[in-house]
């Protein structure tokens, strides 16, 4: 566990005044701040940085506290020591499969250096916590592979204890997020409850690229029947499927095949195509006699 | 209206400590709806989040009200543009 420099983090002198150290909390919170940093993990790590530090060096106690342990921080074992010996409190949920975390205002959790020195997110009042009414919405993250997008799943979460029946449409994209209203944290003396967001990562480990309903593939097409004409068989999404080659196939040629793509997001019955771009495959080893074939073609001036 | 989608503008700057002129303001900018119910100004339930946004950025940020309405207008504009790259991010994908 590392030593952090709250003083460095906010950009203060060890003498700031109450004063400068919240000008300067303000300052870098208007830069990181979650709600003016949409979907930007970087800013969200550091605002939690800056939180964390004003948190500390903001309360006269924590600061004297935090003055008096880091001068000697070169002898950190009462840290280990009570870090051991203090039950890991307020650290954001870890589930099987996905992660879910709190969103919206003041970061809360802490980093280990603070934890073991202030005891964690309920260690100290809740001077961080703001009074609300509606509940908080809550985030999680949820992995599909390509292959499940294919068709609608259902999937059971367990978030804060509940369960939650989840639909999820077939086709879905990847980044998409889907709100379950009501399912975020509990209202305040009546009020509504905070909404589940659920933003989905789809993996894909096929041979695919996907652009929303569409399927695009290369498929490599041998020399002779690229010029003669023949049958290839492709593989799709959804199994093998023969093709005709028509004679003369161009390098580069684009096939599409209708509705071999995904199914469309909430379009029950309608399906993205596939693009096959075909790659001629110009043979790297010849026998003697087709070196042989091929010189006599040569000898025919074919251009 | 049904009643259980709505909060009354009284009772929500009660619980954030906010006047109900922030409110006011915040519609006056075309950031959120306010519905009359008799003498009430109510809140759409769907706009809380965002109006505990702008809160949490006048209280926590120090940001005036017509800052509130600049940043509520660029945000939009962030989010939309987040997607749009996310879209092109994925066409371009499909070229590689």
């Amino acid at each position: 566990m590392d030593f952090i420099d709250y003083y460095k983090v906010l950009g203060v002198d060890k003498k700031a005044s109450t004063d400068q150290i919240k000008k300067a909390y303000r300052k870098l919170a208007r830069k990181y701040h979650p709600d003016l940093n949409p979907n930007d993990k970087e800013a969200e790590k550091n605002f939690k940085q800056v939180n964390e530090a004003n948190e500390v060096l903001s309360d006269p106690e924590k600061r004297k506290k935090y003055d008096e342990y880091g001068k000697d921080w070169q002898h950190a074992e009462e840290f280990e020591k009570a870090k051991r010996s203090r039950a890991q409190q307020g650290r954001q949920g870890d589930y099987s499969g996905y992660t879910y975390s709190h969103s919206g205002g003041s970061a809360q959790d802490f980093s280990d250096f603070f934890e073991s020195m202030f005891g964690g997110a309920s260690g100290f009042g809740s001077r961080g916590q703001k009074v609300r009414y509606r509940g908080q919405d809550y985030n999680a993250q949820l992995q599909l592979s390509l292959i499940d997008v294919y068709a609608t799943q259902k999937q059971t979460l367990t978030v804060n204890g509940k369960n939650i029946r989840l639909t999820i449409p077939a086709g879905i994209e990847d980044g998409q997020t889907i709100k379950i209203k009501g399912h975020g944290g509990p209202g305040i003396e009546g009020g509504p409850a905070g909404d589940l967001y659920i933003t989905f990562s789809i993996v894909n480990n096929t041979a695919f690229k996907r652009d929303g309903a569409n399927l695009y593939k290369t498929v490599q097409v041998p020399l002779v029947k690229a010029v003669l004409g023949g049958e290839i068989q492709v593989e799709t999404l959804t199994g093998k499927v023969k093709l005709k080659v028509a004679p003369g196939t161009d390098n580069g040629t684009k096939v599409k095949l209708k509705g071999k793509g995904l199914p469309k997001y909430k379009k029950e019955g309608q399906f993205g195509d596939l693009y096959l771009t075909y790659i001629v495959k110009i043979p790297k080893t010849l026998t003697k006699e087709q070196k042989s074939l091929f010189e006599s073609l040569a000898k025919t001036n074919l251009e | 209206m049904k009643k259980e989608n709505y909060i009354s503008i009284k009772t929500f700057c009660e619980r954030h400590g906010v006047g109900e002129s922030f409110v006011y303001s915040m519609y006056e900018y075309e950031i959120l709806q306010v519905e009359q119910e008799k003498d009430d100004g109510m809140l759409h339930i769907e706009d809380l989040p965002l109006l505990e946004k702008m809160v949490r950025l006048h209280n926590e940020l120090d940001i005036n009200l017509e800052g509130l309405q600049a940043i509520y207008h660029l945000l939009g504009q962030v989010e939309s543009l987040q997607q749009e790259v996310a879209s092109l991010k994925r066409k371009l994908d499909t070229l590689k």
